[in-house]
Parts: structure tokens; sequence; C-alpha cells
């Protein structure tokens, strides 16, 4: 017994001092990419019809045109790290006349980079959805990296007296954004 | 800020891990005086000892019970993203730790009552650093993956946040006492001299994406977390100090303050017993480490609470139609902030030890070559030889520790072969969380006074030891004396 004890245990000691180690390569560490894809809603506009009628605005006048401050992504974070990113909207409109909107992206001087303008019928219409890319194969990144600002500017294509039978009439935008983000 | 995430992957990777928790190879393993630290209660034989300064217990320990170094750095030439997906992220749960602990006596010592005899008196003192934390699995898959494409509807859990980690000086006191021929207790009292702290436990909250109510997604965060530090902020703003000619010097100065009882203290409590059940049979037990800490300097927690909901900028007509100011980003960000209040403080806390408990059963068998064995001998010193070891020892032993996620257990079965007074050899089987193949192995010299000791853990990882998922090693050197030495 003791000779086969010490026959175990002399070899495992020899290779417990001989212990060995595969090649590692710590610098693959470098090489990392963590690319979350991040979700979250921008923007959600709703209008009754009263208030459009209320306007006076009619045959294409500006019913409603306010800016926003928007700086999701031209902060420094952001700024370097976004790859890619998709734009979601959706419009309804129940109310008796046919609008138009738009949402213009603005750069921190106050200019106009682009807009997305929707026209869209009067009750019923449906929903109008819209994805745009931005990114690989879509609009330049830079379009969203340099947006200080958004504008809503809706018009009314109607006349500015008549009311939807729908009950509580009103339009409706809704956006929201998916963005794969480089985080390392 | 975009090179954190690399440096908490070599974070975790590099403390996979020293563990100096279950300690199997020693416990027990009566002719070694630093098992005495495993059980108070332990059969003592020697007259005295004298651990080496430094070089009497040197502890470490390595484990990780998920992805190992190999599996992620091998030089495989496999994608290291692919790798970190697949080994890691996909691969991990939350209850797999990665751990870090080290432990380095710096004095040692223990004697008989002169007057009592039946009394083993040791006391000394060791540092340990100590940290643990679980795979923040829902974390490291939201930053990972995101809250998108189909994550929406996921609540990430806040909760697998959990680390715990400390550096503390331990002075320490024990009284072993032999009651009678079956019974042997003893108890060692502890005071902790913490040099730093620092934890995170109790987080609970989520972070979910869902169908907004109004917009196409709505974000919903709760969260209730807290990372409670002390010890830590002086050595930063020490270390900080560009005004200060002495920064080295400063930093010694400062730990070598916590170390000798100048930071927060705390108080812990060791017992455990031996009971001979029949001359060639055993049963042992101890609880180690009933303590706390309690940080009242240098103290700065970190709080994130509350509950906030967001589908983003949103207008509402007629009701914001005089909105005129268009700060509605800006407002929202401060919704946010003001919902969600990230908060300091530097009120103290308690932090608790980590416990610790092991048993065992042993039988032992073969009389040595002189015909003493357990004899019960007169144990006052100048007398004859205390008692003489059977030659062989098996048994099993059952180690429990509290984690914060809960209890921890590994079971282990010994054999012991002593090969006269000058050498003995163990070797152990373990299995746990860890491996199921750990296989140990100890040596313990006798040469003349001198003691020496060497324990190895988990050898089979030895072969490529980056791919282990646990292994320690143990040794040290002391001086024992018995009667005649």
């Amino acid at each position: 017994m003791k000779s086969f004890f010490l026959r175990l245990w002399v070899p495992t000691l020899l290779l417990c001092c001989t212990s060995c180690m595969e090649e590692q390569d710590f610098g693959q560490v470098d090489d990392l990419n963590i690319n979350p894809r991040a979700a979250s809603g921008i923007l959600y506009f709703e209008s009754d019809e009263d208030t459009i009628n209320a306007t006076g605005a009619s045959n294409g006048d500006v019913f409603y045109s306010k800016l926003t401050n928007f700086e999701a992504f031209n902060k420094d974070f952001m700024e370097d790290r976004l790859l890619e990113g998709e734009i979601i909207y959706e419009l309804t409109n129940t109310t008796s006349k046919a609008l138009t909107l738009e949402i213009e992206f603005l750069d921190e001087g106050g200019n106009r980079i682009y807009g997305e303008f929707f026209e869209i019928g009067a009750h019923p219409s449906g929903t109008l959805t819209r994805e745009v890319v931005y990114g690989p194969g879509g609009l330049p990144l830079s379009m969203l990296t340099n947006t200080s600002d958004l504008r809503l500017v809706g018009s009314n294509l109607g006349d500015s007296s008549s009311v939807s039978a729908e009950p509580d009439p009103k339009v409706v935008v809704k956006v929201a954004g998916e963005f794969l983000v480089q985080l390392q | 800020m975009r090179g954190f995430p690399k440096l908490l992957v070599l974070i975790v990777f590099w403390t996979v891990g020293i563990n100096a928790q279950n300690r199997q190879l020693l416990y027990d393993f009566q002719e070694v005086p630093q098992s005495l630290m495993l059980n108070p209660g332990m059969k003592v034989s020697q007259n005295w000892h004298a651990g080496i300064p430094v070089f009497s217990g040197l502890y470490f320990q390595a484990y990780t019970s998920g992805v190992t170094v190999n599996d992620l750095f091998a030089n495989d030439g496999v994608d290291f993203t692919t790798k970190v997906r697949e080994r890691a992220i996909q691969a991990m749960g939350r209850k797999d730790d990665f751990g870090s602990t080290s432990q380095i006596e710096g004095f040692n010592v223990g004697f008989r009552g002169r007057n009592r005899p039946d009394d083993y008196y040791s006391f000394g003192m060791y540092g340990e650093f100590d940290i643990i934390s679980y795979w923040p699995k829902d974390l490291a898959e939201l930053a990972y993956e995101g809250n998108g494409g189909d994550n929406i509807g996921r609540a990430f859990d806040l909760g697998d946040l959990k680390l715990r980690g400390d550096m503390v000086n331990v002075f320490h006191f024990g009284i072993n006492r032999k009651v009678d021929r079956e019974l042997t207790i003893g108890a060692r009292v502890k005071l902790y001299s913490s040099i730093f702290q620092f934890q995170s436990l109790g987080n609970s909250g989520s972070f979910r994406t869902v169908q907004g109510l109004d917009n196409i997604y709505r974000t919903i965060l709760e969260a209730d977390m807290v990372l409670q530090t002390s010890g830590i902020q002086e050595f930063y703003e020490t270390a900080d100090d560009e005004t200060s000619g002495s920064r080295r010097e400063d930093l010694v100065d400062l730990f070598t303050k916590r170390v000798l009882l100048g930071g927060n203290l705390g108080l812990g409590l060791d017992a455990g017993f031996t009971y001979q059940l029949n001359p060639q049979t055993s049963i042992t037990g101890s609880i180690l480490d009933l303590g706390f800490i309690y940080n009242s300097g240098d103290v700065w927690n970190y709080s994130f609470r509350g509950r906030t909901s967001t589908e983003g900028i949103s207008v509402f007509l007629p009701e914001d139609i005089d909105q005129v100011d268009n700060d509605l980003w800006r407002k929202l960000i401060d919704e946010i902030e003001e919902a969600m209040p990230y908060g300091e403080n530097s009120s103290s806390y308690l932090s608790f030890r980590p416990l610790k408990a092991y048993g065992s059963i042993r039988y032992d068998y073969g009389e040595p070559k002189g015909g003493l064995f357990d004899c019960d001998c007169d144990i006052r010193p100048g007398r004859r030889p205390m008692r003489e070891y059977y030659r062989n020892s098996l048994g099993g032993q059952l180690f429990l520790m509290k984690r914060p996620r809960g209890i921890q257990a590994a079971l282990t079965a010994f054999y012991q072969k002593r090969l006269g007074r000058v050498l003995s050899l163990r070797g152990s089987y373990t299995i746990d969380k860890y491996s199921w193949t750990n296989l140990g192995l100890g040596l313990n010299l006798q040469a003349g006074p001198i003691n020496l000791y060497v324990l190895g853990d988990n050898l089979l990882g030895y072969s490529n030891i980056a791919d282990s998922h646990y292994a320690s090693l143990h040794f040290g050197i002391n001086i024992l004396s018995w009667n005649g030495n």
C-alpha cells in the first residue's frame, strides 16, 4: 500500500510542478465587439380634430409647427458609436380631412438636414407605416448624428369646420427607433 | 468609457480567481498546525509551534464555475467576440461566480499551557483579500444584445448584480482544550482590521421595453440598487493627489495604518470540536468567521433608486398647444433623472464575513511501528510523546459556505498515509459546483523541528491550468516542538 501510494503521489507531484498551459493570447480582448441594439420611443404627437379646426387652417395651411431640441444622437457617446439605425413612423388619421405632416431634422445652427414627409387622407385612411434605414444601405448616419432639433409641421388639406363621425377623431404620429451601437 | 467593457472583461477573467474558501486538504490534517485555523477544536499533538513569519501560510486557490480562461483566450483562431458570445454570454447562468482570495499569514504561534497542559493556545495575524462576483447574466445580455430586436418585451433583472470584496487583516487568539479522552473543543476570537470593503448585494429592479400605450415602444426602468464602499475613497484620493510628492509613501502609510487597527474594525468567532466515537473513529465540526465589520470610516455609498417609464417626447393637443419652448427633450431627460436619482451618502454599514462550516468523519487504522497509538498519554510538557498517529486514515468531509446566492456545498473523501513521524501524505477527491474531478494531494514533512507542508488541489487541471475550473496551492513552514524537542 505504501509503495502504491508513493507511486501515485510522486508522479502527481511532478505533474503539479511541471504543470503547463496552452498558449493564451490575452491581446484578443482588443478584438471584442459589443454592438447592442437599442430600441426606444422617440416622438408621439396627437391632435384632436377640434384643435385643428380651431386654428382655422385649411387648404394646406399649417395648423401646427413646433421645434424641440433632440440630442439623442449628437452627443459624444452616440456620435462615434452609431453603426446603423432604423426609424419607424406610424400615422393614423381619423379626422374628416386629409393632412400632411413632416418631421424635419435640423442641425445645431437650425439648418434643415432633411425631412420625412407624409400625406395621409381623411378617415378611413388606415395606418401609414414607414421604416427608414440609416447606415449601410440606407440614408447617411450623419443625418442623425448631426441632428440637434426636430420640427413637426402639420398642414390641413381640408376645411376647418367639418368633424368626423368617428368617436374622438384625431391624428396620431408615432415615431420610434432601433439603433445598433458600438459599445466596444 | 469606451475601454470600460474591455477593462471589465479583463478584470473578470483576471480574477478567475483565487478563492480561499474550501480547504479540504488542510482540514483536520492534524500534523499541520495551520489546520487549527479551520477547526479550533482539532486534536493537537505538539507542545508548541511557531510559524516562520510570512512563510507559515501562503494560500492561493482558483476557481470558476463557468467559462475558463482557456475558453476565451486560447490561441485557437476563433473570433474572440464569437467566443465571448457562445462560451460566456449564452453559456453562463446567474449562479455562476468568479472570485478571488489570497491569504498570507503574518505570524502564527501556539503553545501548551504550563499549568493547564490540556489547553493549547494559539494566536497570530493573517491578511486576506477576498472578492466574489456573480455573473450578471441579464446585465451582460443587455449590454451585449441590447433591448431591441428579440428582446422587446423582455425584463432584464438588475438584481443580477451581486458582488462583494474586501481586504482585511485579522488578529486572532484561540484556545483548544482536551476535555476528556473523547472530546476536544476549541474557539477562536478574531479582530478584523479592514483595509477596504465594498459590496452590492441586495439589488432589485428591472429594465424592459414593451409595446407602448401611446407610442410604439415604452421603456420602463425600476431600480433599487446600492453600492457600499469603505476605505476606498481615501486610497483613491491619496493615489490621485498630484500635489503630493510622496504619494507612494503616503499609500504605504495608509495601508500600514489600516493593517494595524487604524481602519474599520470588526469581531469574529470560530468554534469547533473533535469527538472520538471509538479509538479509531472520530467526528469533527467547526464554524468559521461568524463575524462582522462595522464600516464607519471613509464610507461612500452610491444608490440608484426609483421608477420611471418613457415613450419619448410626447405632444398632446390641445393640452400642449401653448407649449412654446423647445426644451421637450431636455425636460424628458430631466424627468427621468428626477425619477431615478443617483445618490451618494456616507452612512455606516455592517459587512458580514463569509460564514463557513466544516464537518467530517474519520477512521484511523494501522498501528504505528512503535506500537503506540491513541493512548491518551500525559500531555504535560516534558513527559512522553502525547500521541502516536495511526498509519492510515480514511474519511469524508462536508463543507458549507454562505454565499450571496445561498449555501454552497462541497463533499470530500480523503485518504491519509503516514510514513513514520517524518512524512504524511494525503489524497482527496472533492465534488462541488466547480469540478467533479477534483483530485488533491498534500504532503507534510517533519524534519526534526522543521515542519513543511504543501497542499495542491485539482491536480488533473494542471495539464492546462488555463482550462481548469479550480486550482489551489497552499504551503507553509513551521517550527514544531513535541516533548523532548
